[in-house]
């Protein structure tokens, strides 16, 4: 049984105009397609975490985000879980990986495909055979293992990683990559997977799909007849040179390395079951709760780390304003957003400078700095971290924005990742993380530990906010030493539900107008009016 | 206060050997903003005869807002307490209300963005005053302030301060609507330390504000800003 209902909400990791492409790309193939045939030419499919949606009810699920996968203190929790498929080919494996997928029913999964580990073929000869299907596709050689083992490892640590894609027309890989990140569960299918020992090893859970060799014979032919177009004679050539004694070979040997056999592939609803169980326990050995701290001790003294801007008046009076319950919404915004700016000059300080010299017109040199960083881009927390990223834009020019959306789950108060969207390659680049308040600093962690997991370095992050409580700033001053912390003022408590005091109640609601004043249900006489 | 240390290698060398030892803010009546990376970054790209415009542009307004953020952190103000939403008392300041801005056409001109970007529709007086350099005479050409502003605090926007006759004379415009002396305050982003005495002597009220003390400002700054070079 394939899943023929397009996936309603899941984020996307790469450019807009990549996933068009790709799009196009699979909708440009044979126009005569047969139903419930796989059918793409790109290996990209589905190695990207899919967030599932109920396909029974009407109602829109805003889908789980992820919970926390590291530990109060900022170190790593435990490891995802990986999970390897393997079988002939046609075997039914991707339909197994789905009905196993839609059965644990957790999102934040990475579907990784063997065939985007395709080598490529480079040479004319090479390329000639393909054609004719005199090429080995199915030898162990055909492969790239060391990328293989490379990003399944890296998935592992929970970094971010850049697939490779495969295109089966050109018989090449793509010039673009696909960015994975963050997978609580990681499903490896391919028809080779159990052969090399390292790659075994990964993996938690084995499980090879076992369906007999004429059902696959008649899959395969359909498959590449209709969707990939080759000629019957030439299908049948290369199963009879290749492919099957490849799987006599190669793949029907490893099926003694298996944890669980799975014959009949995917329709099996009993192992699927059973295999989906076992999961779900794995699972709830590795659920992690993170401890949100209200208080500080006494006489616990500010962390080095942290940076106050200084109490000038300006500062002073502004804050003093938008404390004010009173002050309408666009007071708010507008000295908000002073303040914002006072900050982010204050913040952009403490970037690393170098000396510089320069002619001047007057005839003189004249001994000034320059940025002697790699590159600076800006990460907003959304919804209220968003808010600073004009200020943040009127400070630097031409900066990279990112987004991250971390809300916090009602039931269990954990903080929870919803969506991401990150610049590339900012590895080497300084990061100012906004958020405009943090309380307890369980989102802030979880962006930062974002970060972290796409290789920037903890010393080049500096966490800018207007307002922070005293038990956020030592939770995040004790998990991440290196980060700098900017803020306009600090108050010193936490209230049971997380709010600051005295605070500024909830930025997000009060200068975007979510908050309930002046409710329309409220107004009773005409909304238009003249006066 | 900011976190750096105050490189003094870092002081820009100016025209002698022996001004740039001195620290001009101990002898003058002037407030500077403190030095740190950015601000030193921000006058090394609006000095370099090599940056864009857009660039020189760009940095001068964020240089021209630090200047007058500085400025208003010098206005009249009260303490006062509000609550917050979440029903908990806060202790903090009001400024008082009855400033307004002066600028001296035209360089004075390019400020009157930042101030009205820190203060939404403050008032804006203008003075057009051209002094010529041979006879050292300036002479008033033009000037309208808003009627009240004898009641007002003063922020008067002239950014490259060199000999102070200009200055002096716009001064002596604002006496004539009679202004106190005690409530104008001097915004300018470079200044030279013969101007900041002459204004000193002349005026010891006014308060001064200054980016950056140097015996040579970048006198081109007006030309690169409006694009008139």
């Amino acid at each position: 049984m394939t899943i023929d209902r397009e996936i309603l909400i899941r984020p996307r990791l790469h450019s807009k105009e990549q996933e068009e492409e790709i799009l196009t790309s699979v909708r440009s193939g044979k126009p005569n397609r047969v139903r419930n045939v796989r059918r793409r030419h790109l290996s990209t499919g589905d190695s990207e975490p899919i967030i599932r949606n109920r396909s029974d009810s009407t109602k829109t699920i805003y889908t789980a985000g992820r919970p926390p996968w590291y530990k109060s203190d900022g170190a790593d929790g435990p490891s995802p879980l990986v999970i390897g498929i393997c079988g002939g080919s046609a075997s039914g494996k991707t339909s197994v990986a789905k009905n196993v997928i839609e059965g644990i029913d957790v999102p934040w999964v990475v579907l990784l495909a063997m065939d985007s580990f395709y080598k490529g073929i480079t040479t004319e000869k090479d390329k000639a055979l393909a054609k004719t299907g005199d090429y080995n596709f199915d030898h162990p050689d055909a492969f790239d293992w060391e990328a293989m083992i490379e990003i399944i490892s890296k998935l592992k640590e929970g970094k971010n990683v850049e697939v490779p894609i495969y295109d089966f027309n050109t018989h090449s890989r793509c010039a673009e990559t696909k960015t994975v990140y963050g997978a609580t569960i990681i499903i490896f299918e391919g028809i080779m997977t159990f052969h090399l020992e390292k790659l075994r090893e990964l993996m938690d859970l084995k499980i090879f799909v076992d369906t007999e060799s004429d059902i696959r014979l008649a899959r395969r032919l359909m498959r590449d007849i209709s969707q990939r177009g080759r000629q019957i004679n030439d299908v049948l050539n290369q199963y009879n040179r290749f492919v099957k004694p490849a799987y006599e070979k190669y793949i029907a040997p490893t099926i003694s390395h298996a944890d669980i056999v799975v014959p009949k592939g995917g329709s099996n609803r009993v192992a699927i079951d059973l295999i989906v169980k076992h999961i779900r326990r794995e699972l709830d050995n590795r659920k992690y709760r993170v401890v949100r701290k209200t208080s500080i001790p006494r006489n616990c003294s500010d962390p080095a780390s942290l940076h106050l801007l200084p109490q000038t008046r300006q500062s002073m009076g502004i804050q003093t304003i938008i404390r004010d319950r009173n002050t309408p919404r666009n007071e708010f915004i507008f000295y908000s957003e002073r303040l914002m700016r006072l900050v982010f000059e204050y913040a952009l300080g403490f970037l690393p400078h170098e000396a510089h010299t320069v002619n001047t017109p007057q005839g003189l040199q004249y001994d000034g700095v320059r940025f002697s960083g790699n590159g600076l881009c800006g990460v907003s927390i959304l919804r209220a971290g968003e808010t600073m990223e004009k200020a943040l834009m009127k400070v630097t020019k031409d900066i990279r924005l990112g987004k991250i959306l971390i809300q916090n789950n009602p039931d269990t108060k954990n903080p929870e990742l919803y969506f991401l969207r990150l610049p590339r390659g900012i590895a080497d680049d300084h990061c100012v993380l906004m958020d405009a308040s943090i309380a307890t600093g369980a989102a802030a962690m979880m962006a930062i530990r974002v970060l972290l997991d796409h290789d920037v370095r903890e010393e080049n992050i500096l966490l800018v906010s207007l307002l922070m409580a005293a038990p956020g700033v030592h939770a995040i001053a004790y998990a991440y030493p290196k980060v700098k912390i900017i803020t306009a003022a600090v108050d010193k408590t936490v209230s049971k539900d997380f709010h600051i005091l005295p605070g500024l109640g909830n930025f997000g609601d009060r200068y975007f107008g979510t908050d309930a004043n002046d409710l329309m249900t409220d107004i009773k006489e005409e909304p238009f009016s003249s006066d | 206060m900011s976190n750096l240390d105050l490189d003094t290698s870092r002081t820009p060398s100016p025209t002698t050997e022996a001004e740039s030892k001195l620290d001009y803010s101990a002898e003058l009546d002037v407030q500077v903003l403190s030095l740190t990376d950015q601000i030193r970054r921000l006058q090394t790209i609006i000095r370099d005869i090599q940056s864009s415009r857009s660039d020189f542009v760009f940095s001068a307004d964020r240089l021209i807002r630090l200047v007058v953020e500085e400025g208003l952190n010098q206005l009249p103000y009260k303490e006062t307490t509000v609550v917050t939403p979440n029903g908990v008392e806060y202790k903090g300041l009001a400024f008082q209300k009855g400033s307004c801005g002066v600028s001296i056409i035209r360089s004075g001109e390019a400020m009157e963005q930042g101030l009205r970007d820190c203060c939404r529709s403050i008032r804006i007086g203008k003075i057009l005053i051209q002094t010529d350099e041979d006879t050292r005479k300036a002479q008033v050409y033009y000037a309208k302030v808003p009627p009240d502003v004898e009641k007002r605090t003063v922020l008067l926007m002239y950014p490259i301060l060199t000999h102070g006759l200009t200055v002096i004379e716009a001064v002596k415009v604002l006496l004539e609507h009679n202004v106190q002396l005690e409530n104008i305050i001097l915004l300018t982003l470079f200044a030279t330390p013969c101007g900041i005495r002459a204004i000193n002597k002349a005026y010891p009220e006014i308060r001064i504000n200054t980016s950056e003390i140097h015996p040579t400002p970048p006198l081109h700054f007006c030309k690169k800003y409006f694009g008139t070079d």
